[in-house]
């Protein structure tokens, strides 16, 4: 059995949390720095106070957000918009091109560094440890539906020619109760119980089972981040089978089945977060550059 | 991973939710330059609901099926500004160089439209908000010769809203005659924002829990009186913007 050594290496984690606050609090600011004031004032008739042309210019969240007229598209809201309007339009496709090569190289990399209710939930993960030490906590075994309900909502969108998944998709929903409280001063009712029912579903049941079983556009990031060229690997010299890595994956992959002959290993579901790198005490679990 | 046939049965289990209605809202303002395909091209993004400077834009909630959270326009709250700001010596300037709801809208769902009052004032059709419409029978200007707060405010003055119609002779006429002209009216909803003869004006006399602004306390005993006489039948205000179709 190989020495623990004191394995020095800066953690994923400090970068992943930075990236983090800073789209939370980009979602914060944009809508409060965009609101008009003078929906506040009451001696309003005819003419407005408006907000400084210069903040004007951005607006969006994680769905789809503009800066000075340069645009990023969630993948599947680009997917989405094509299938339910049977158009392809030529600017959605420019903007989804930067997150759809992000996606294809990097992996579900949007769920695990950029997605505030990931975020969220993932600081949830602690209730969620308190909860089962209390007894409160019902292990719910439902399977993978990541993919169906993609395929289905899809579909639907396809048939009905309205998007759905737009509607649900929960960073989406936060960002745009964010708009709706600091523009109209107001929360829609539907996205407050997608966000509290799926917060409160999370803390009572399996860890990230949300974002490991039923989240449709983590799903769809997921099958097209498959074939990715940033992956873990595991060194299995310097394995120690301690199993610290599979008590650090938040979506119980179990990692260190890596070190194993015959390789037992959800690729398409890990999302590169590098929980597991960070929990490793060796140093076995790396950031790879490789194809399939 | 769960095997092809579990994914398909699956599938097919959930295949009945698209006998789901989607639609249960009646007809809304949509943003201008809303295409004919808008619903199936926006994708519940709210940029645009963000960008509006003056806030016009509202979402649909979740009472109007599949249709949530697409961006409309309720005149009686806060009208459509078509991106223009009155300065303090009555002329409108534009605060960008287009209409900011298409410029952002990533879909196309919303048209780009040149904020300019030439351009505005002739935009297609089909890429219109609505059209005004105003019923003389409980106009203040048509009736008592004193009002045109609609022609004042109209952001497409004397192309839009006009003083007198054209190829009308009226006698008498002293004030404001305004008429629309739909031609050129884009159906922004200034002049039904601005229209004094509402509804409650009417009820203010008996319900004293509704508080009137200097503006609706000037018009408010002429409004009463005029819809007390003009009877049943009249929708309020008396300008007020309908929908594209």
């Amino acid at each position: 059995m190989p020495e623990i050594t004191g394995h020095k290496r800066p953690k994923a984690v400090y970068p992943r949390r930075l990236i983090q606050v800073t789209v939370l609090a980009v979602l914060i600011i944009v809508p409060m720095l965009t609101m008009n004031p003078s929906e506040w004032s009451p001696s309003r008739i005819v003419l407005g106070h408006l907000p400084p042309p210069s903040v004007m210019d951005i607006s969006g969240d994680t769905w789809a957000f503009t800066i000075k007229g340069f645009r990023l598209i969630h993948p599947i809201a680009f997917l989405e918009g094509v299938l339910s309007s049977r158009v392809l339009y030529i600017p959605l496709l420019v903007g989804a091109v930067i997150p759809l090569a992000i996606t294809l190289v990097l992996g579900r990399v949007f769920c695990s560094w950029l997605c505030p209710v990931g975020f969220i939930l993932e600081l949830n993960q602690r209730l969620n440890g308190l909860l089962k030490k209390a007894g409160l906590n019902h292990h719910i075994g439902i399977p993978d539906l990541r993919y169906t309900l993609l395929f289905v909502m899809l579909l639907l969108s396809f048939f009905l020619s309205t998007p759905i998944i737009s509607a649900i998709d929960p960073p989406h929903v936060f960002g745009r109760e964010l708009m709706y409280l600091f523009t109209h001063r107001m929360l829609s009712l539907s996205g407050m119980g997608i966000l509290l029912g799926i917060l409160a579903f999370e803390s009572f049941s399996t860890r990230r089972a949300w974002c490991s079983r039923l989240c449709p556009s983590g799903g769809g990031l997921s099958l097209l981040g498959s074939r990715r060229l940033l992956r873990i690997s595991m060194d299995r010299n310097l394995c120690t089978h301690c199993g610290y890595c599979n008590t650090a994956c938040p979506y119980n992959l179990e990692p260190m089945g890596l070190a194993e002959e015959e390789k037992r290993f959800d690729w398409i579901k890990c999302d590169n977060c590098g929980l597991c790198r960070d929990s490793c005490p060796t140093g076995a679990i790396k950031y790879v550059v490789k194809g399939r | 991973m769960i095997s092809r046939r579990d994914f398909l049965k699956r599938s097919i289990s959930v295949w009945f939710l698209s006998l789901i209605p989607v639609n249960f809202q009646g007809p809304v303002l949509r943003p201008p330059g809303a295409r004919r395909d808008f619903l199936a091209r926006c994708i519940r993004c709210g940029q645009c609901i963000e960008a509006c400077p003056y806030d016009s834009l509202r979402a649909l909630d979740v009472t109007s099926g599949g249709l949530a959270h697409t961006p409309y326009i309720d005149p009686l709250k806060t009208p459509c500004y078509l991106c223009q700001q009155r300065g303090p010596d009555g002329k409108d300037r534009p605060v960008s160089h287009w209409l900011r709801c298409g410029e952002v809208c990533p879909t196309g769902a919303i048209r780009k439209i040149r904020n300019d009052k030439e351009v505005l004032a002739r935009v297609p059709y089909e890429m219109k908000i609505g059209t005004s419409v105003l019923d003389r029978r409980i106009c203040l200007a048509w009736q008592y010769d004193s009002c045109g707060e609609c022609y004042y405010n109209c952001p497409l003055r004397d192309k839009a809203l006009r003083d007198y119609p054209p190829n009308e002779v009226i006698e008498g006429a002293t004030g404001i005659r305004p008429y629309v002209d739909p031609e050129f009216c884009i159906g922004c909803g200034m002049c039904n924002y601005v229209c004094p003869v509402k509804e409650h004006i009417a009820r203010s006399m008996m319900d004293r829990s509704i508080k009137l602004t200097w503006f609706e306390e000037r018009y408010a005993a002429m409004v009463r009186n005029l819809i007390g006489s003009a009877g049943k039948g009249v929708r309020l205000p008396a300008i007020r913007v309908t929908m594209r179709i």
